[in-house]
C-alpha cells in the first residue's frame, strides 16, 4: 500500500480547505495512506520572490526539517510551491547558511539536506496521474467541460503541462485552455498585493480568455495553483460575476464521486467592472 | 565605474497610468510582440540542427565578456592597422564628448544614424542637435518615433508601438513641412516608399554617419552590423566620416565565434534565421578599398558594463539585444516600452537598468514589472537567467532599504510567526478577529498593511473554519493517520 505526505500549502489550508480534503479523499479512495506532517506552515516562497532571502530561507529551514523525518513522496497541493522547493531551495539554504558566518560544510549540509527532500516532492495531479488509476465504470458520457489555467512555475519549472488535463480526462472531464495560456494571470505572490494595477490588467485579460470558454460552457475554471485562482476568482467577484472556480482535486473528486451539484453555471452573464484598481 | 542611463522623468504610478489608458499601443504591442514570439518558436521548431551553433554561442559569448580587455587590445591594433582610430569612454559623458569633437573636427553639418541602442544610452542625437548638427535617424522605426519625438518603446522593433494609421498621419505631417509628395496611400508599401525617398536625399546630403555595433571580431578587427532595411551599408559606406559606438560587450574573439552567434538575433527576435542584411565594416577608404569613409572612429563603450564583471550578474552582458525577453513577457505585453522610462524596457530592462546605474535611477524596475513568470528564461537565446537576477536584484533593494517599511515590517512579522507552528496557529487567531472589520458576506472586502494592494481590486474568501490543519486534526481518523 502506498503512502504519500501532503503538502497542503498556506494558501489551500487557510483559504481553501475543501481543496485539501477532495485532495485526501481521492487518495484515500484509491487505497493510498495520506499522512499530513502537522508542523507544515509555508515554503517561503511569498518572501523568496519580493527579495527578502533570510525570512524565505527561515521558512525553508522550517519546511526542511518539518518534511525530511517523514518517509514516502511528498504531495504538494501546488506546481509554484513544489518548483519552489525543487529548484531555489537547495541554494537558497546553503547561501542563507554561508552569510548566516556558519561554516562551508553546515552550508553544503543544508544543500544536501535540501535537495535530498526536494526528490521527493511531486505536484498533486503528477503523482495522482502516475499512482491512482481512475475508477473502474463507465465515465459521464459527455464529461462536463472545465476551463483549465496553469501556473506558470508548473509550466516552466517543473515543466509539467499534461499532468492535471490527463487526471481530469481520466475521469472522463473534458478540458479547455484559454488562449494564450502561456501567459502569466498576473497574480505573482506578494506582486499581487505591491503591484496590484498590472496585476488586474494582467487578471482582466486572462479573464477575457476565459469567457470564450464559459461561453463554451465550461461549468468551472480549475487549475493547480490555488494562488492563480484566488486571484482570478476576486477579479471576477469583485466584478460582480460568481462563475465556480475550483481547485483541480475538487474537480477529480466531483468526477469521481458525480457530486457536481454545486459547480452551477453562472446565474448571470458578464457583468461590466464594478470597480477599478485604484493607484 | 557606475554608469548613466536617461530616464523618463514621470514617477511609475503616471507612466504606468498613461500606459495601461492607451488602448491602440496596448492592442498594437500585443499583437506584434505575439507574433514575434510565435515566430521564434517556429523559426527554432524548424531549424533543430541551429540548437549546436546556439550552444556554442552561449559558450563564446561568456567566454567575450569574461575576456573583454584582451580582445579590446587585439582590437585595437587591428583597427588600427586598417587605418581606424579606435577609442575608449568609460562613462557615456566621455563618449558624447568624443563624438562631438570627432564632429568638430570634420566640420560635421549633417549626420545620419543607423540603429543604435547604445547611442540611445548616451543621448547622443540630443547632444549634437546642441551644436547644431541636424542628425536623422534611417531605421524606419527610429526614423518614425524620431517623427512623433518619442523614445523607442522596444530594443528591436523601437515604433511597434506605433500602428499604420498613426505612422501615415506622421508621414503625412512630414511630407507637408518640407512641400513633399506625402504617402500615396496608407499601404505598407505606400509608407516604405515614402521613407525610402526622403531618407534616400538624407543619405546622400550627410557628412557623417554613426552607428552603432552588433558585434566586434577582435581577430580581424571587424565591426558587424545586422539590419533589416540595409541602412547600415548606407550609413557606413555614403558620408565622408564614420562613427561607431560599441558596448564593450559586443566584442566577440574570432570569426567562427561570430559564425555561430550572428544568427542568433534574427532567430530569436523575429523568428528567421539570419537578418537581411549583415554589413561589415574593416576600415576608411585607402590603398585597395574603394569604397567608405574617409575616416572611421571607433568608440568601445563602458558606461557602467565592466563593474558587472566577476560578479553573479556578469551573464548579462552576454545580451544580444533580440529582444525575445521583451516579446514573451506579459507585463510587457501590457504596458509596453515606455512606461519603463529606460532605455532597455521588458525583463532585460529591469535587469540591466538598476545594474549598469547601481540604483541611480528607476528603483522601482525589478519590483513593479516582473511577476516572476520565467517565461523570459524560457525565451533567452544566450540562456541568462533573468528571474534569478530579478529575484537577486529585489534582495538588493531590500538591503539597500529602497522597499516601502510597511513590506518589510510585513514580511517581517509573517515569516517571524510562520516558523513555527504555535506562530502559524498564533496568525490564524489574529487573522479571524481582524476579519471581522473587513468581511462582507461570504467576502472578505479588504485588509490592513501590505495585503491591503490585493483589495483594490479583488475580494478574498475569509480565513476558513476549519482551516485544513483543523479538519483534520478533527477527523475521526485524526492523529495523522488514514483509516485502512
Amino acid at each position: 500500500m502506498s503512502k504519500v505526505q501532503l503538502f497542503v500549502t498556506c494558501l489551500v489550508d487557510l483559504f481553501r480547505p475543501e481543496a485539501g480534503i477532495a485532495a485526501v479523499q481521492v487518495l484515500e479512495r484509491a487505497g493510498v495512506t495520506v499522512e499530513f506532517p502537522e508542523a507544515q506552515t509555508c515554503c517561503g516562497q511569498f518572501s523568496y520572490n519580493a527579495g527578502f532571502k533570510p525570512e524565505a530561507a527561515a521558512l525553508a529551514r522550517h519546511w526542511v526539517a518539518t518534511f525530511e523525518s517523514t518517509e514516502g513522496p511528498i504531495v504538494a497541493l501546488s506546481g509554484s510551491c513544489a518548483a519552489m522547493v525543487i529548484h531555489s531551495y537547495p541554494a537558497l539554504l546553503a547561501e542563507d547558511a554561508q552569510e548566516r558566518g556558519e561554516p562551508e560544510a553546515a552550508a553544503a549540509r543544508w544543500r544536501e539536506r535540501a535537495a535530498a527532500v526536494a526528490q521527493r516532492v511531486w505536484e498533486w495531479s503528477q503523482w495522482v496521474r502516475d499512482h491512482v488509476p481512475p475508477l473502474a465504470g463507465p465515465k459521464p458520457a459527455p464529461g462536463p467541460v472545465v476551463a483549465c489555467h496553469l501556473g506558470c512555475h508548473m509550466r516552466r519549472l517543473l515543466k509539467e503541462t499534461q499532468a492535471p488535463r490527463a487526471v481530469l480526462e481520466d475521469r472522463g472531464v473534458a478540458v479547455r485552455e484559454p488562449v494564450h495560456a502561456e501567459e502569466c494571470c498576473g497574480f505573482g505572490g506578494t506582486y499581487s498585493m505591491t503591484e496590484p494595477v498590472v496585476s488586474t490588467a494582467l487578471a482582466d485579460a486572462k479573464l477575457t480568455a476565459l469567457d470564450a470558454l464559459r461561453a463554451e460552457g465550461a461549468v468551472c475554471l480549475t487549475g493547480a495553483d490555488l494562488g492563480c485562482l484566488l486571484h482570478l476568482e476576486g477579479r471576477w467577484r469583485r466584478r460582480g460575476v460568481t462563475f465556480p472556480v475550483r481547485y483541480l482535486a475538487e474537480v477529480v473528486d466531483a468526477a469521481e464521486t458525480g457530486h457536481w451539484q454545486d459547480f452551477s453555471p453562472p446565474s448571470a452573464p458578464l457583468s461590466p467592472p464594478r470597480s477599478q484598481a485604484r493607484s | 565605474m557606475t554608469g548613466t542611463l536617461p530616464q523618463d522623468p514621470r514617477p511609475w504610478p503616471t507612466r504606468r497610468e498613461a500606459a495601461l489608458k492607451n488602448a491602440t499601443m496596448r492592442r498594437t504591442v500585443g499583437e506584434v510582440t505575439r507574433r514575434l514570439a510565435e515566430g521564434r518558436r517556429r523559426a527554432l521548431a524548424d531549424y533543430p540542427e541551429g540548437q549546436v551553433k546556439l550552444q556554442r554561442a552561449q559558450v563564446a559569448k561568456r567566454q567575450a565578456v569574461a575576456r573583454w580587455q584582451t580582445l579590446w587590445s587585439e582590437l585595437q591594433a587591428a583597427v588600427t592597422a586598417h587605418g581606424g582610430t579606435p577609442h575608449f569612454a568609460a562613462t557615456a559623458a566621455e563618449a558624447v564628448a568624443l563624438v562631438r569633437q570627432i564632429a568638430r573636427q570634420y566640420a560635421v553639418r549633417r549626420v545620419i544614424k543607423s540603429k543604435s541602442m547604445v547611442t540611445e544610452e548616451l543621448e547622443l542625437t540630443q547632444a549634437l542637435a546642441q551644436d547644431g548638427i541636424v542628425v536623422l535617424e534611417t531605421d524606419l522605426g527610429e526614423y518614425i518615433i524620431q517623427l512623433a519625438g518619442e523614445k523607442p518603446s522596444h530594443i528591436l522593433g523601437p515604433a511597434i508601438h506605433r500602428n499604420r494609421a498613426q505612422i501615415a498621419e506622421l508621414f503625412r505631417e512630414d511630407a507637408a513641412q518640407h512641400g513633399l509628395l506625402p504617402p500615396s496611400s496608407d499601404a505598407y508599401e505606400a509608407l516604405t516608399e515614402y521613407a525610402r525617398r526622403r531618407l534616400r536625399e538624407e543619405f546622400l546630403a550627410a557628412d557623417m554617419g554613426i552607428t552603432g555595433g552588433n558585434f566586434l571580431v577582435a581577430e580581424t578587427g571587424t565591426l558587424v552590423l545586422i539590419t533589416n532595411e540595409g541602412n547600415a551599408d548606407m550609413t557606413t559606406t555614403l558620408p565622408r566620416v564614420l562613427v561607431s559606438v560599441v558596448g564593450l560587450e559586443k566584442l566577440v574573439a574570432t570569426w567562427d565565434d561570430l559564425l555561430d552567434i550572428v544568427q542568433q538575433p534574427a532567430l530569436s527576435g523575429v523568428g528567421r534565421r539570419l537578418s537581411t542584411y549583415t554589413t561589415l565594416v574593416h576600415g576608411p577608404r585607402g590603398p585597395g578599398v574603394a569604397e567608405g569613409p574617409e575616416a572611421w572612429h571607433l568608440i568601445l563603450l563602458d558606461n557602467g558594463r565592466s563593474a558587472l564583471h566577476g560578479t553573479p550578474y556578469e551573464e548579462v552582458l552576454t545580451c544580444l539585444r533580440c529582444a525575445a525577453c521583451l516579446n514573451v513577457c506579459p507585463v510587457f505585453r501590457q504596458v509596453g516600452g515606455h512606461a519603463y522610462g529606460s532605455v532597455y524596457s521588458g525583463p532585460i530592462g529591469i535587469v540591466e537598468t538598476p545594474l549598469l546605474t547601481d540604483f541611480r535611477i528607476l528603483p522601482e524596475l525589478p519590483s513593479a514589472l516582473c511577476t516572476v513568470c520565467h517565461a523570459c528564461a524560457e525565451a533567452c537565446p544566450m540562456a541568462i537567467d533573468l528571474p534569478a537576477h530579478i529575484i537577486r536584484l529585489r534582495q538588493e533593494k531590500v538591503r539597500r532599504k529602497l522597499v516601502p517599511t510597511a513590506h518589510r515590517w510585513s514580511i517581517r512579522q509573517w515569516a517571524a510567526q510562520w516558523r513555527t507552528p504555535a506562530g502559524y496557529r498564533r496568525t490564524i487567531r489574529w487573522a479571524r478577529l481582524a476579519q471581522r472589520w473587513y468581511r462582507r458576506g461570504d467576502r472578505l472586502e479588504g485588509a490592513p498593511g501590505m495585503a491591503a494592494g490585493w483589495f483594490q481590486s479583488r475580494s478574498m474568501p475569509p480565513v476558513a473554519s476549519p482551516t485544513f490543519r483543523e479538519w483534520w486534526a478533527a477527523r475521526p481518523e485524526s492523529a495523522g493517520r488514514a483509516l485502512r
